[in-house]
């Protein structure tokens, strides 16, 4: 775990390399790489996850709907809106809950607001400085100041929204079943326009910035899974589709999925039922959705003419993000000045049996949500499939097919191209160990 | 009775924005009920149409309902969760900002900022609880500022009750239903409008804009009925008659363990009360310490912290002692205080508290009317009780830089400094008084003056938290901000003609020095001088030097023991009061003054008695957790008084059993 | 839990120049990384705050790495497997000044709740191959494992206590983080009492401070993120409940995030355990 300092392993010598990185750095959670290439043959490629389990389908087993969005955001500390949204929907819509339309769009400000502050943490803190040679962004400070200044003042935006709508910027406390528990003021959600103003102009920045990036060349085609809605850029509703031609109710996830449990990871890995890996996430979306983009968004997509890219180098995804932080900020100035404070903060509903599944896309990709309901209305079964372990095999599988092309560089820089090479999923680790398969049982 | 200066008017339900008006023309903001939240509150109005119309409630201890009151008075409501402190004594007041850089320590208090507002729908309990505010802010030798400039800028317009829930009892308290004095304009309200009658000059003048049509008698009288039948719905719930005595006499009632196995310690009843006003101080600063700010806020007797001393000891540890002090400080010693029950009657922390706690019925059980009270614990009103009428003025407080001259190292954490000032008022402070000593970014102890002299203050400090520790750090040339002198300190002249007995252990010597000093000074005028010192080892006594030539002088005898020492000591070992309690000399003679730990004066002072020191003459001072130093905080209450300002010095037979008794 | 914070060791007036700056890291056991997450949350500060310490060890926003020795750690997550337990105790050998952060690290968590359920039947109907998890029967907060210096409560921290301690670390005085009921920051900040007027199950009066009230303020009780304050009398508030609302399983309102500190366990406990027992008693014993 914390032992190891830096990494280990023998030297690139022509055809063999083996990398042993113990403690990935500049990613959400515990995992470490393992990478042994022999004579030209990739021995093995494992993105190791020991985080430690949480068990947390277990621990909903008993408990209401509103305890179950309180519990399933603390899978993760960057994402927990996507965790309360996913179940929220779920729920309202196994029990057949109806929602108002201003509620409706306070979720989507709400998820905007996450995509946010999780896009801008990542692309500056976490993976700009790879491509600026840094170890940390608070080392880019001393030379790049304005910028992390400008990546944390976006963070900060991201931060208020949730904040406002959520009562919290990480673990929200206001979603609940049929709605939120009290009526924001329309005076309280205007507050939130002056900063998306600026928001939006340091996004717009920060695609420039990116798009003069030199990301290390790889190009491969993988297939990629987003949800899809005919009237929106994805957020909590869509169905499920992919760069094949998939195309299910999100619902359906177990009708195109699987997963099983490999000997290096406490997380399940995730594949299509023909076995093979798939990719979610910001570059899957703009892939699959780029024409429901914000205008403004589309239109900076268009101007760096590297859509093509975004779907065919994964280190690229950095430029997916900035287009979603054009997106996310333009969308919520929208959301903000179009809301009107609905009569009442949610509507009433029973308890009682249901299935209740449902996807949304968090802002590292597809995550999908299955409980039952009992008969007095408390969860019997769970089963929770954060994005990252569905990226899991995609990743492994990149790996593989990147590492030959490291094999002549210094170990250092090999190791250096490799972690950016992981970075670039925006692997969320804490959320990838949570979940466990209780039984296997088909949708009714 | 609110004086007859000017006739009664009457103004229609419908244009009852012309008061709205008029407040507002007068440069008010309108503060007055609202529904939010499902309750009724005070905040900001800007027209008619907020108010509660076609509400009341319903209340029950631990519950709180609106309902429709099917009629279309706005003013049906019994108090709410707000109470008018809310804007007399917010919840966070700033206080000061300082500095301390090349130029040195620089304290500044915050001006206050007082809007100008009106109070619209003041019950007569209300009334009453801001008056009785009003004294406890002034009673202490400042007087709180910022409290007296939002007063002055507040001009209340009461609303006498027209219906009462079931947790009012102003009845019992005598403070309502109907509105005696306090207010600048009393409303009755009606079906189809309101009396309106002025009771001050302000109110006068309002009323004057108003222009309204006279009130016709029968409106008069129907006004004044609605408040006798208030009156008679409530009855007499907690018959108060000889309530403080007998609520004094019972601290061993064994309901008290009862209903602290309710209590929560929460501290929702002392927050909703009207006429609580603890307060702690906060401190904040920028990251290098270099610009600080202080700021107050509520606070409450029932938070452990509230009765925590330097070194983590605790005045009031369990949830018993904490639920005792606010009921008894409410009911009896407030009168000690402040010449008047601290309660109104409102019945808000029977409502408000979670687990519904009663204290009508609290009160019956542990001081039930009828029975003759027990002997009281310590000397009724022993300062006299104070309602200083008319309230005394108010006085900023003063932060005065000093300089640091010498740093004496007297033991290994406590250090002596010589502060050079100019000041007149820190150069007149008497024996046994103490300071508030403040370093920006850091909490701001009481310290006691060791030394006073003609160009200055010494104190002796022990390092025994981040702020002491910061002082005791200190260099020669430094700066540091003092407030005071505070304090009733030790009484000198008292002891002229007679012998003089002093008992010091450890750090209390520091106090008692000035008094040694003073005596000294007018040698002839005392009789034998004896002093008694006592520490935990050789090297925790204070003043080697200067008691080792003391105790060479013919005129005073000078005894010293320490608790344990290694062989190089070759003093006595053992407790203080092995030094006196063989001791042949007549105390009926004598007056002592002791400081130290608690439990060593307490010992000190048995023995003292059987050596015939009368309790009147045995003075003592006490130790508390002070934020404000100068009696408006509530922190340093112990019994019926305050320590900061009416003591730290207090004889023995002031005190009572007071002194010494445990979770007080 | 840890007892309230010791003040910091004192050091001289700012003028004095300070050898060096302190060694802070920043680890984590059993968590979802909120509150070290709250660190970078710090936005405007951070970059003032990174000047005057330096960061050793914070995987999550910097490849570079320690292993010790530090002035100051701050730990965040639970202790569930048995090499955590190992290396916590590591780490307390080379820490000045040891600082749990949250409710996992200071309470164990959520995750807590599963120490009331067969741990067997947990890791199987989790994992079909439990022998490739490893994991502890209990989560468990880091002061039973080892000795804290200062705790900062919360699912996740308030920014806000985050921000005040490391001032008071920098500046050498001691962190003001009351130990008293969330009421009363409902009553300054004027929010109305949802258990009062509204009849809403509130964990408040038995709940430490520190989160500004952010619940009662959004117009839902309380439930007890932030553990419970000095004296917290459950079972008075317990027996309210149980008369008052409708809640007919009282223990689920104390089985959250801070379920296994002492009052909220002994409440728990009292009422018949916590919601996912009575399925975890039908499935021991499977395979």
């Amino acid at each position: 775990m914390h032992d190891a300092i830096g990494t280990g392993g023998t030297g690139g010598t022509g055809n063999n390399l083996e990398i042993d990185v113990a403690g990935l750095t500049r990613v959400e959670g515990e995992g470490s790489l393992r990478l042994l290439v022999r004579d030209g043959v990739v021995q093995e490629a494992r993105l190791e996850i020991f985080e430690a389990p949480r068990y947390f389908e277990r621990l909903v087993v008993g408990r209401t709907p509103d305890e179950v969005i309180d519990i399933v955001a603390r899978i993760c500390g960057i994402c927990p809106v996507a965790y309360q949204m996913t179940a929220v929907h779920a729920f309202e819509h196994g029990l057949g809950i109806p929602i108002d339309p201003q509620i409706r769009a306070l979720r989507r400000l709400l998820y905007c607001g996450e995509w946010i502050e999780s896009h801008a943490l990542h692309v500056f803190l976490l993976h700009l400085p790879d491509f600026l040679g840094y170890p940390s962004a608070l080392d880019m400070a001393k030379n790049h100041r304005a910028w992390v200044e400008a990546g944390l003042a976006l963070k900060k935006v991201g931060n208020q929204i949730v904040e406002l709508v959520g009562g919290r910027a990480i673990h929200p406390v206001s979603v609940r079943v049929g709605g939120f528990s009290r009526v924001l003021r329309r005076s309280e959600v205007e507050r939130l326009a002056g900063p998306l103003t600026s928001a939006l102009r340091i996004a717009l920045d920060t695609v420039d910035l990116v798009t003069g990036l030199e990301p290390p060349s790889f190009d491969r085609t993988a297939r990629l899974v987003a949800l899809r809605h005919p009237s929106e850029y994805p957020m909590n509703e869509g169905r499920i589709v992919s760069t094949d031609g998939l195309d299910v109710a999100a619902g359906d996830w177990p009708s195109a999925f699987e997963e099983s449990q490999v000997a290096w990871s406490h997380a399940l890995q995730a594949r299509g039922r023909d076995g093979n890996p798939y990719l979610l996430g910001p570059s899957a979306r703009i892939t699959l959705a780029a024409d429901q983009l914000h205008p403004i968004a589309a239109a900076s997509l268009a101007s760096t003419g590297r859509a093509a890219a975004i779907r065919s180098n994964p280190y690229w995804s950095i430029l997916a993000r900035a287009i979603e932080l054009v997106d996310a900020t333009a969308e919520a100035i929208d959301l903000v000045e179009a809301y009107r404070a609905p009569d009442r903060p949610s509507t009433p509903w029973q308890p009682g049996p249901a299935r209740a599944s449902w996807a949304t896309e968090a802002p590292r990709g597809l995550i999908f949500h299955d409980y039952r309901l009992d008969e007095e209305g408390h969860v019997a079964e769970a089963r929770i499939v954060p994005p990252t372990s569905q990226n899991q095999a995609a990743i492994e599988a990149d790996l593989a097919a990147f590492a030959p092309r490291v094999l002549a560089l210094p170990r250092e820089q090999a190791t250096h191209r490799i972690e950016q090479l992981i970075r670039s999923y925006d692997p969320c680790i804490s959320c990838a160990t949570h979940f466990l398969r209780l039984d296997l049982e088909t949708v009714p | 009775m609110t004086s007859p200066r000017a006739q009664p008017g009457f103004l229609p339900r419908a244009e009852f924005g012309r008061l709205f008006a008029a407040l507002e023309a007068d440069g008010r903001r309108i503060i007055g009920p609202t529904v939010a939240e499902e309750a009724i509150v005070y905040d900001e109005l800007h027209d008619p149409a907020q108010l509660p119309v076609g509400m009341t409630v319903e209340t029950a201890p631990g519950a709180y309902r609106l309902v429709p009151s099917g009629r279309d008075r706005a003013f049906d409501y019994a108090v709410g969760p707000t109470s008018w402190k809310r804007f007399t004594h917010p919840p966070l007041v700033p206080l000061t900002v300082s500095r301390r850089d090349g130029a040195g320590v620089d304290v500044q208090a915050t001006a206050p900022s007082a809007p100008r507002l009106a109070f619209l729908g003041v019950r007569a309990c209300e009334l009453q609880a801001l008056a009785i505010q009003d004294r406890a802010m002034r009673a202490g030798p400042l007087g709180d500022v910022d409290h007296a400039a939002r007063r002055d800028a507040s001009l209340v317009v009461a609303m006498e009750c027209a219906v009462a829930a079931e947790t009012c009892f102003c009845t019992s308290m005598g403070t309502g239903p109907e509105v005696a004095s306090g207010a600048d304009l009393v409303l009755s309200e009606l079906d189809d409008g309101f009396v309106v009658r002025a009771a001050s000059h302000a109110g006068e003048a309002i009323l004057g804009q108003l222009g309204l049509a006279p009130a016709a008698a029968e409106q008069t009288n129907a006004a004044a009925e609605q408040a006798r039948e208030v009156r008679r719905t409530m009855g007499d719930p907690v018959p108060t008659v000889g309530l403080p005595e007998r609520l004094r006499a019972s601290l061993d009632h064994p309901r008290w363990d009862v209903v602290a196995e309710r209590c929560l310690a929460c501290a929702n009843c002392t927050l909703v009360c009207p006429t609580c006003f603890c307060t702690s101080v906060s401190v904040a600063s920028d990251l290098d310490g270099v610009t600080g700010t202080t700021e107050r806020s509520w606070d409450s007797c029932f938070s452990l912290g509230f009765g925590r001393v330097a070194g983590d000891a605790n005045f009031r540890p369990k949830v018993k002692d904490r639920y005792r002090q606010w009921l008894t400080h409410k009911f009896s010693t407030w009168w000690d205080q402040f010449g008047s029950s601290g309660c109104v009657g409102c019945g808000r922390c029977i409502a408000w508290c979670p687990v519904g706690i009663d204290i009508r019925e609290e009160l019956l059980v542990i001081a039930p009317p009828g029975v003759e009270p027990g002997p009281a614990p310590w000397p009724a009103a022993p300062m006299g009780g104070r309602a200083p009428d008319p309230l005394p003025a108010v006085l900023p407080a003063r932060h005065v830089t000093v300089r640091v001259g010498d740093v004496v190292h007297e033991t290994a954490d406590t250090v002596s400094l010589s502060l050079a000032t100019d000041d007149r008022t820190l150069l007149g402070a008497q024996p046994g008084q103490f300071v508030m000593a403040e370093l920006p970014a850091f909490a701001i102890p009481p310290i006691s003056i060791s030394r006073i002299r003609p160009d200055g203050l010494d104190l002796t400090i022990r390092s025994a938290g981040a702020a002491t520790a910061a002082l005791v750090a200190l260099h020669a040339r430094d700066t540091l901000s003092l407030r005071g002198p505070y304090g009733r300190g030790w009484p000198v002249g008292e002891a002229a003609g007679r012998d003089v007995v002093i008992v010091a252990g450890g750090i209390g010597l520091a106090p008692l020095r000035p008094l040694v000093d003073a005596v000294l000074a007018d040698r002839p005028r005392f009789g034998a001088v004896r002093m008694f010192l006592g520490a935990r080892t050789p090297r925790d006594r204070l003043f080697v030097a200067e008691m080792n030539a003391l105790a060479g002088r013919a005129d005073l005898e000078v005894s010293e023991i320490v608790d344990r020492a290694g062989p190089e000591w070759l003093g006595r070992v053992g407790v203080v009061t092995q030094l006196f309690d063989r001791a042949t000399w007549d105390g009926s003679r004598a007056t002592a003054f002791m400081c130290g730990p608690e439990r060593m004066m307490q010992a000190a002072a048995a023995v003292l008695a059987r050596n015939g020191v009368a309790p009147d003459r045995t003075w003592v001072t006490l130790e508390r957790n002070m934020a404000c130093g100068v009696g408006t905080c509530g922190h340093c209450q112990v019994g019926p008084f305050f320590v900061c300002r009416d003591g730290p010095v207090f004889s023995l037979a002031e005190l009572g059993s007071a002194f010494g008794r445990e979770g007080l | 839990m840890a007892g309230p914070p010791p003040a910091p060791t004192p050091h001289h007036a700012p003028r004095a120049a300070t050898p060096r700056r302190p060694r802070i890291g920043v680890v984590k056991f059993a968590s979802c990384d909120g509150c070290q997450l709250t660190l970078l949350d710090l936005e405007d500060e951070l970059l003032a705050i990174a000047e005057r310490v330096d960061v050793v060890e914070f995987a999550e926003a910097t490849s570079h790495r320690s292993s010790g020795p530090f002035d100051v750690l701050f730990v965040e997550g639970s202790i569930s497997t048995a090499e955590q337990a190992v290396e916590i105790a590591r780490l307390r050998t080379v820490t000045r000044h040891l600082v749990t952060i949250g409710a996992c690290a200071t309470a164990g968590g959520i995750q807590a709740i599963r120490n009331w359920f067969d741990h067997e039947e947990v890791r199987q109907t989790v994992y079909p191959e439990p022998a490739f998890v490893d994991s502890l029967a209990l989560s468990r907060p880091v002061a039973d494992f080892v000795a804290v210096d200062a705790e900062l409560r919360g699912c996740p921290i308030s920014p806000g206590q985050l921000r005040e301690f490391l001032v008071a670390l920098v500046t050498g005085r001691r962190p003001q983080l009351p130990d008293e009921a969330v009421c009363l920051e409902c009553k300054r900040r004027g929010v109305v009492c949802v258990a009062v007027a509204r009849g809403i199950a509130c964990l408040g009066p038995v709940t430490r401070t520190g989160c500004g009230a952010i619940c009662p303020a959004y117009g839902r009780g309380c439930y007890g993120c932030f553990g419970p304050r000095e004296s917290a009398n459950t079972a008075s508030l317990a027996e309210w409940f149980g008369a008052t609302t409708a809640a007919p399983d009282v223990a689920r309102l104390f089985a959250g995030f801070t379920a296994w500190s002492g009052p909220n366990r002994t409440a728990i406990d009292a009422l018949g355990g916590p919601p996912g027992q009575r399925e975890a008693e039908g499935r021991s014993g499977d395979a």
